[in-house]
This record gives structure tokens, C-alpha cells and sequence, in this order.
């Protein structure tokens, strides 16, 4: 593949990755003792669990046509971060006792449902409303799409360049070496863009409906100069393949 | 998420040695790896270690501002950029032609992306700490030194080849990206606070580290000699200095008891 073309793709993901996140019911510490909206820990950590899943279904189509590596990222990480909300929800309705209710907004934008009532008063929050769940299923979605495309530009990039290409026998077990080199490359900008778009949110966010969100541009401009530069640096991986 | 918020006070160690440690450590280590086939991935895992404590103080230095996103965030991303860029490095080293070239290059690339990502966050994103240019870089140099630190100690070599057929190809760099997350951020997330001791923190550093070099051992096989030599001297490097951790956690335990309760939030 075109190295250039390998940049603009892992660009490309960066931002798609970096937006995807800011789409994430991210509520940190407040939310783990459910003061707050959202599940209850840092982008770091859902992003993890999203992106990795992402990539193991994304990795599993390899060799198929892009759209459908795309979408097998998008649907892994859509489910990944869809049963962690869903389980989140479980703890919070009937472990810590809360409503789903989000204090950001009066009414749910989707279901029209009161939220001030529902809320405790001298929390901002607390569980994961019906808002909040799509716009994190929408947040996977992006984010998926962004990781399985980071890998698809690496590893098309590595699997012309025999020493990458050519399977290596590991316990029994064929390894291919650009797959592998691809799946870290793709979770390396996966994790660093999470952790920027992360710093733009100030760490906490309920999804579309937050204020916060209004800051989604600057967010995806450092997402894109930070996956150039992971990209440009990507592109020298090509170039070890002389071993 | 700002519990560590306060900025930064007067350390109990000095940054400079910590660097030195990671720095001159570390990369000794990973450049004797290739002279002996024993001594030399042990070497190249204490080397590792040296960059983990040295990771640590710089987390800690650059957290103890509050980032808003807690301490973790940070550790990964620094971890993900250390492999991106050893990586690199490593293929810019075949690409010379020498390979010792690689590792140090690594090393350079990352702390270049660390720089490019701590610029973004003050002047895009507007984050208000001072440190975050320099303790970025240093935790990416860090992490970057740590991940080929084991990796060689895994592969035995520092060659693009060797690291690429037996620990990228394998997936245990999946295992070393948390890992050495794990093992740099955990210290300081563990130890943040008021009472925070820096000396404190960095035994805890050095545990993480060793128990991670224990595993690296495991990785490397553990029914040949080095792997058997780096899982044990891990092992048992872990024991004395989780010793030394819990032993003064005990300690300045007992001394704030024996001082009575923290002071007012006025009186700080």
C-alpha cells in the first residue's frame, strides 16, 4: 500500500476514534459511586475493553473487502461497549438502588421522559439513561470503524513485505507477523486518541446531549495532527521489513 | 477524578536521579542483551525495571497536578506510544543497517510523539500544567525503554527479527502494552494523596516492576536457563521490595495515627 494512502487512513481512524469517544457515557469516579451519569470509570479503561473486542472481530475478517473489516470493528465494539453500559445499568438500578436519570438535561431527548425528578439531589446523576446508551452504542460505532480501519491501512501495508507476510510456526500455531504488528499499531492509536479526546472532555461526559460536547472540534483537531504523527512514525514500521 | 490535584510539591527524590536511573539503567541493559546468552536478557530486564521506577516518578510528578481523567489515562497512552515507537525504531534500525541503532531510536520517536501529544493538550486542548511537556516525554522514553527492555529480554536480541518472531508475533506485546502500564501507573494511583511519600511510591515502583519481570521470565521460557534466571531473580527481587513497601506504609501509617487526625482544609 501507498504509504501516504497508510497515513491518510490511520489520520482518518485517529479522528474517527477521537470523535468516537467524546460519544462515550464516561462518568469516571463521581459515577462509580454513582454521583454522577455514566459508567463508572475513565475513557482509558472503556476504551480498552471497546477497542480491543473491536479489533479481535475487525482482525477476524481479515483479507475480506474493507467495508466488511469495518464493520465487523463497528459491531464489536458497539456490543463491547453496549453490555458494559447494560451490565453498568444493572449494578446501578438494582445494586446501588438509582434511577437512570441524567441531570444534564430536563427531559431525555429520545424517550421525552422527566429526568429532574429522578435525579438525587446533590448528585448530578446517576446510572446510564436511555440518551446516554445510544449515544455510546454511536460512540462504539465510530470508534470501531476508526480501529478496524487503522488496522486494515497496516496491515495492507505489511502483508506486501515477505518477512511480514510469511507465518511463523509458534507452539504448533501458524502466526502471521503483519497481523499481529497491525493489531498493536491500530490499539497504540486507539489508546492514544481516547486519552486526548479524554483531556479535551476534562475526563467526564454523558454523551451528545452534554455541553461538553460542544467542544468535539477542537478534540478532533488534536486527535488529527497526533494520528499524523503516530502515522508518519507507523510508516517507518514498513520499512524494517529487510530483516 | 482530580484526587491527586494540587500540583507539584517538593518531591522526597530528586527527578534527576530517576531519569538517570531509567536512562543510563535501561539503556545498558538493553544494549549488553546480545553478549550473553544468560546474563544479557536478565540485564535487559533490570533495565527494564529502572525505566518502570523511572516511569513512575514521572507519572507521579506530572499527575500530582490532576489531569481530570485520572492516573491511568496517561500511563496507557504513554505505553501505546512507547510501542508504536519502539517499533519504529527498531525497523529504522534495520533500515540503517545496525542495529543498534533500533533501540535508541525507538526510544527518540517516542519522546517525539510525547512531545507532539503534550503540545496538542496545552495548546489545543488546553490543559494547564506546566509540566506536561517534559514529564510527557520522560514517560514515553520511559515506557518506550521498559517495553524493549523485556521484549529483548524475551527475544534475547535486539534485532527487529528476533522481537518481531517472538514477541510481537506471538501477541505477548499485547501482554507487555498493559503490563507495563500496569507496572508504571499503578504506583502512583495506589500511593496519591496528601501523605503521598515519593520514596514510598517508588518501592512500590520497584515491586511492580520486578513482579513483571518475574513474568517476562515466565514468557521467556521458563525451563530454559534465561528465563528461569530472570523469573526467579524477579521473583525474588519482588519479595524484598514489596517487603520494603509494606514496611513503610506500616510506618507513616503509624505516624499519622500517632499525630492525630489531618489538619483543617483551612489550615493547609
Amino acid at each position: 500500500m501507498d504509504p501516504l494512502l497508510m497515513i491518510g487512513a490511520v489520520t482518518v481512524a485517529g479522528v474517527l476514534i477521537g470523535g468516537g469517544v467524546h460519544f462515550l457515557p464516561v462518568g469516571g469516579a463521581p459515577a462509580a459511586i454513582a454521583t454522577a451519569t455514566g459508567v463508572g470509570t475513565g475513557t482509558a479503561m472503556l476504551a480498552a475493553g471497546s477497542a480491543m473486542t473491536g479489533l479481535i472481530t475487525a482482525a477476524a475478517m481479515t483479507g475480506s473487502p474493507l467495508w466488511l473489516i469495518l464493520a465487523a470493528g463497528a459491531v464489536g465494539s458497539m456490543l463491547m461497549i453496549g453490555i458494559t453500559m447494560l451490565v453498568g445499568n444493572w449494578v446501578y438500578v438494582w445494586g446501588v438502588g438509582t434511577v437512570p436519570a441524567s441531570a444534564k438535561v430536563e427531559t431525555d431527548p429520545l424517550t421525552k421522559y422527566n429526568q429532574e425528578k429522578y435525579v438525587t439531589p446533590g448528585t448530578e446523576g446517576h446510572g446510564i439513561p436511555t440518551v446516554c446508551y445510544v449515544s455510546g452504542i454511536i460512540g462504539g460505532l465510530l470508534g470501531g470503524v476508526g480501529g478496524g480501519l487503522a488496522y486494515w491501512a497496516m496491515y495492507e501495508s505489511l502483508i506486501g513485505i515477505t518477512s511480514f507476510a510469511t507465518p511463523l510456526k509458534y507452539v504448533g500455531v501458524e502466526l502471521v507477523p503483519a497481523a499481529m504488528i497491525a493489531g498493536i499499531f491500530a490499539l497504540g492509536l486507539f489508546f492514544v486518541n481516547a486519552v486526548i479526546a479524554s483531556y479535551n472532555i476534562g475526563g467526564t461526559i454523558e454523551g451528545f446531549h452534554d455541553p461538553k460536547f460542544k467542544r468535539i472540534p477542537k478534540g478532533a483537531l488534536a486527535c488529527l495532527i497526533a494520528s499524523l504523527a503516530t502515522g508518519i512514525v507507523g510508516v517507518l514500521i514498513m520499512n524494517g521489513g529487510a530483516f | 477524578m482530580s484526587v491527586a490535584a494540587g500540583g507539584g510539591s517538593e518531591s522526597a527524590v530528586n527527578p534527576k536521579m530517576t531519569a538517570g536511573i531509567g536512562i543510563v539503567g535501561g539503556l545498558i541493559g538493553v544494549y549488553l542483551t546480545p553478549f550473553h546468552p544468560v546474563l544479557g536478557p536478565l540485564l535487559a530486564s533490570l533495565g527494564a525495571v529502572c525505566a518502570i521506577i523511572w516511569g513512575a516518578d514521572a507519572i507521579a510528578r506530572v499527575a500530582s497536578y490532576g489531569l481530570g481523567t485520572g492516573v491511568p489515562s496517561i500511563g496507557y497512552m504513554s505505553v501505546a506510544v512507547g510501542v508504536v515507537g519502539v517499533l519504529a525504531g527498531l525497523a529504522c534500525g534495520v533500515m540503517l543497517g545496525n542495529v543498534f541503532l533500533g533501540p535508541i531510536l525507538g526510544v527518540i520517536l517516542s519522546a517525539i510523539i510525547g512531545a507532539v501529544i503534550a503540545i496538542l493538550g496545552k495548546k489545543i486542548v488546553g490543559m494547564k500544567i506546566p509540566v506536561l511537556l517534559t514529564g510527557t516525554m520522560e514517560l514515553t522514553a520511559a515506557s518506550a525503554i521498559s517495553v524493549i527492555g523485556f521484549s529483548a529480554a524475551i527475544a534475547g536480541g535486539i534485532g527487529m527479527a528476533p522481537i518481531v518472531s517472538s514477541v510481537v508475533a506471538t501477541g505477548f506485546i499485547a501482554l507487555l502494552f498493559i503490563m507495563n502500564t500496569m507496572a508504571i501507573q499503578h504506583p502512583f494511583n495506589a500511593c496519591l494523596g496528601p501523605q503521598e511519600n515519593r520514596v514510598r511510591t517508588l518501592k512500590l515502583a520497584a515491586s511492580t516492576g520486578f513482579i513483571s519481570m518475574a513474568i517476562v521470565g515466565i514468557l521467556g521460557g521458563l525451563f530454559t536457563a534465561k528465563g528461569a534466571v530472570i523469573a526467579i531473580i524477579g521473583a525474588i527481587a519482588w519479595f524484598i521490595t514489596i517487603k520494603m513497601f509494606l514496611k513503610a506504609s506500616k510506618e507513616e501509617a503509624a505516624s499519622v495515627a500517632w499525630s492525630g487526625m489531618w489538619p483543617k482544609e483551612e489550615e493547609l
